[in-house]
């Protein structure tokens, strides 16, 4: 059906760098501001008299991603793994088409459904409202949804309290309501985000079989998680973040034996260096070109660590929407 | 069906020419590019059963907010029209001359009503939905649009309160009762209009929002929600007349054409609500479009 490929790409703008830049709170404010340079200073400080709450001194940018090019197929199922903060949930939502990356372009066949732990439907509403307008978003029609109710509820496990306003359901309910609406259809391209991790192991296996019969269908998933087994069982390839950068771009098993043997050995020190980068830097000098080979994870490993100490001093700023995957 | 290609080395990042066309030659689509104009009406038209759903379960949340629920729909505005009777009506004296003044005011306060709160809710419904913004993918105008429907929705009970009120005051029930629906189409379509434009105003400055509440005291004092216009400003014929056809006191003045026996139907003023509704909501959902890529950054 005019599907060639499914092919997600933030390609650069300009030969040198691209980075994909949000701010915890307004990107829009943010980027105005951008690098402060002397000059800046006055407006900014006219402008933060103007800004509300918490913000009033500190607008910063967070560099969430940065210069990552990569292209996917269908019936692929890519994993993205990471420390926190290392902008794998910014990266997903950036080709969701959820936050429109300030640089870069994506390219997609279809239209992506993402579905994170922080996505939020409309939590007054019922969890039964909640699914109509779930999927009348997704282009499904009443009749339609009223015939799969049933089912999605079903799957999603909730059972009666489906009725209930969602702000009183518990994160897993939540998530697994969501993971069920955003499967109602088949989508084109499937985003999770972290999802599966706050099922219980009976929801886990339903959803790793529905995330199965999706890629079967020829749909692309991509999947945000920090448990390299829900990984390792459900990706064919992986991708490793680390502050923003594409480290890694391989089959499943030689990215993840890589990311796992970085961690022991760089545990202690990485901590402080985990924040995100530096505000309003708009060189990414620190970025090592991507690894060029995926295959040969040994000396991968030590291409991790030159990025990790530089930024390590730097100040320190909000992982932002970049950490939103928390466990 | 390729799955994978696992074991194949990683080419080299394309430049964004490759990339472009590599991407033109699969005809893969942008994202976070905008729709073409006449796409994006076809899409909206396409989910209006969505519009519906989101508002009707937006009124109902509203309404089941408080223990009183619906009946704070009637109670608000009958307060309004009791403190506005005595202040303006009784202590300023703007009921002389009027007919039937606490019908005339019940329109006023019951219609600006709307106003007002659709102008609230609506420019807001875009940085207060941002987690549904960022969740699913949709088009954004359905936001506002159906955040001003959810304010017509919640109208209603108050209408209906509206209606015997006239009857009590001792309207004659006419024809033109039945101009009603027109006369609230003109407005809902005219808000909706400046709904769009003002929720992609506060998408690109928040700090807007601040002034919206300010603009809409302004504007409820000259709108003729309490006192009749032409009669106030007999010396201005002009300014009069441009007072009475602005989009926020036209659709006052329109309904009190359809209920009141004193306001005789002026159908220039019914041509000129169609010309405002046409306008207004045709420029505010192209002034929406334009940023459609960039609600949800925020």
């Amino acid at each position: 059906m005019g599907r060639g490929e499914i092919w997600p790409r933030l390609a650069p703008t300009s030969p040198s760098s691209s980075p994909i830049s949000t701010s915890p709170i307004g990107s829009k404010a943010a980027k105005k501001l951008g690098p402060t340079t002397p000059e800046d200073e006055e407006e900014s400080l006219f402008r933060s008299l103007f800004r509300r709450g918490k913000d009033l001194s500190t607008l910063q940018t967070v560099e969430a991603v940065k210069d990552v090019s990569f292209i996917a197929r269908h019936g692929e199922s890519v994993g993205i793994i990471g420390r926190n903060g290392s902008g794998k949930s910014t990266l997903l939502r950036a080709i969701a088409g959820l936050i429109p990356p300030t640089r870069g372009r994506v390219w997609v066949s279809g239209e992506p459904s993402l579905l994170g732990v922080n996505a939020v439907l409309m939590s007054k509403l019922s969890g039964a409202r909640n699914v109509f307008i779930g999927c009348q978003a997704q282009g499904l029609t009443k009749a339609e949804i009223r015939e799969r109710f049933q089912d999605i509820v079903d799957f999603s496990g909730i059972g009666e309290a489906i009725n209930r306003p969602m702000h009183t359901y518990s994160s897993g309910q939540a998530a697994r309501l969501r993971f069920a609406i955003s499967v109602a259809t088949t989508p084109d391209i499937l985003m999770i985000d972290e999802a599966l991790a706050t099922g219980d192991a009976d929801f886990k296996e339903r959803s790793a079989a529905k995330v199965a019969e999706i890629r079967e269908q020829a749909s692309t998933v991509f999947l945000v998680s920090h448990s390299n087994a829900t990984v390792r069982d459900l990706c064919s390839r992986v991708l490793w973040m680390e502050k923003g950068v594409l480290l890694a771009d391989g089959p499943t098993e030689e990215v993840v034996a890589a990311y796992e043997a970085s961690l022991p050995k760089r545990k202690p020190p990485a901590k402080p260096a985990q924040k995100a980068p530096a505000p309003t830097t708009p060189d990414p000098k620190t970025q090592p070109p991507k690894t060029p080979d995926p295959k040969t994870p040994g000396p991968k490993t030590p291409a991790a660590p030159p990025p990790a100490p530089p930024p390590a001093p730097e100040q320190q700023a909000p992982p932002g929407p970049a950490a939103a995957p928390i466990g | 069906m390729t799955a994978g290609s696992p074991g194949a080395a990683r080419p080299p990042a394309l430049s964004p020419e490759a990339a472009a066309s590599l991407a033109k030659a699969n005809r893969l689509v942008e994202l976070g590019s905008r729709p073409p104009f006449r796409t994006y009406v076809a899409d909206l038209w396409r989910r209006r059963s969505f519009l519906w759903t989101l508002s009707q379960a937006e009124a109902d949340e509203k309404n089941s907010q408080d223990r009183l629920g619906v009946l704070w729909t009637v109670l608000n505005p009958l307060l309004l029209v009791c403190s506005y009777y005595l202040i303006f009506g009784v202590l300023f004296g703007t009921k002389r001359n009027v007919p039937n003044f606490i019908g005339y005011l019940s329109i006023g306060v019951v219609v600006f009503g709307f106003t007002s709160s659709a102008m609230t809710k609506g420019t807001r419904s875009i940085i207060n939905n941002t987690g549904l913004v960022r969740a699913l993918r949709f088009p954004r105008a359905l936001l506002p649009l159906s955040a001003t429907l959810t304010e017509l929705i919640t109208l209603l009970p108050a209408l209906g309160v509206l209606l015997v009120l006239m009857v009590v005051t001792g309207e004659p029930i006419t024809w033109h009762w039945l101009l009603l629906p027109l006369a609230l189409a003109i407005q809902g379509l005219i808000l909706a209009g400046l709904v769009l434009m003002g929720a992609r105003l506060l998408n690109i400055s928040r700090d807007l929002g601040n002034l919206i509440p300010v603009a809409i005291r302004l504007l409820r004092y000259v709108s003729g929600v309490f006192f009749d216009i032409a009669q106030r400003m007999d010396n201005h014929p002009t300014g009069a007349h441009i007072m009475q056809l602005q989009p926020f006191a036209l659709p006052i003045d329109l309904v009190r054409q359809c209920l009141m026996e004193s306001q005789p139907i002026n159908w220039h003023h019914w041509l000129v609500g169609i010309a405002w509704a046409v306008g207004l909501f045709g420029a505010g959902v192209w002034i929406f479009w334009w940023d459609e890529a960039k609600y949800g950054r925020g």
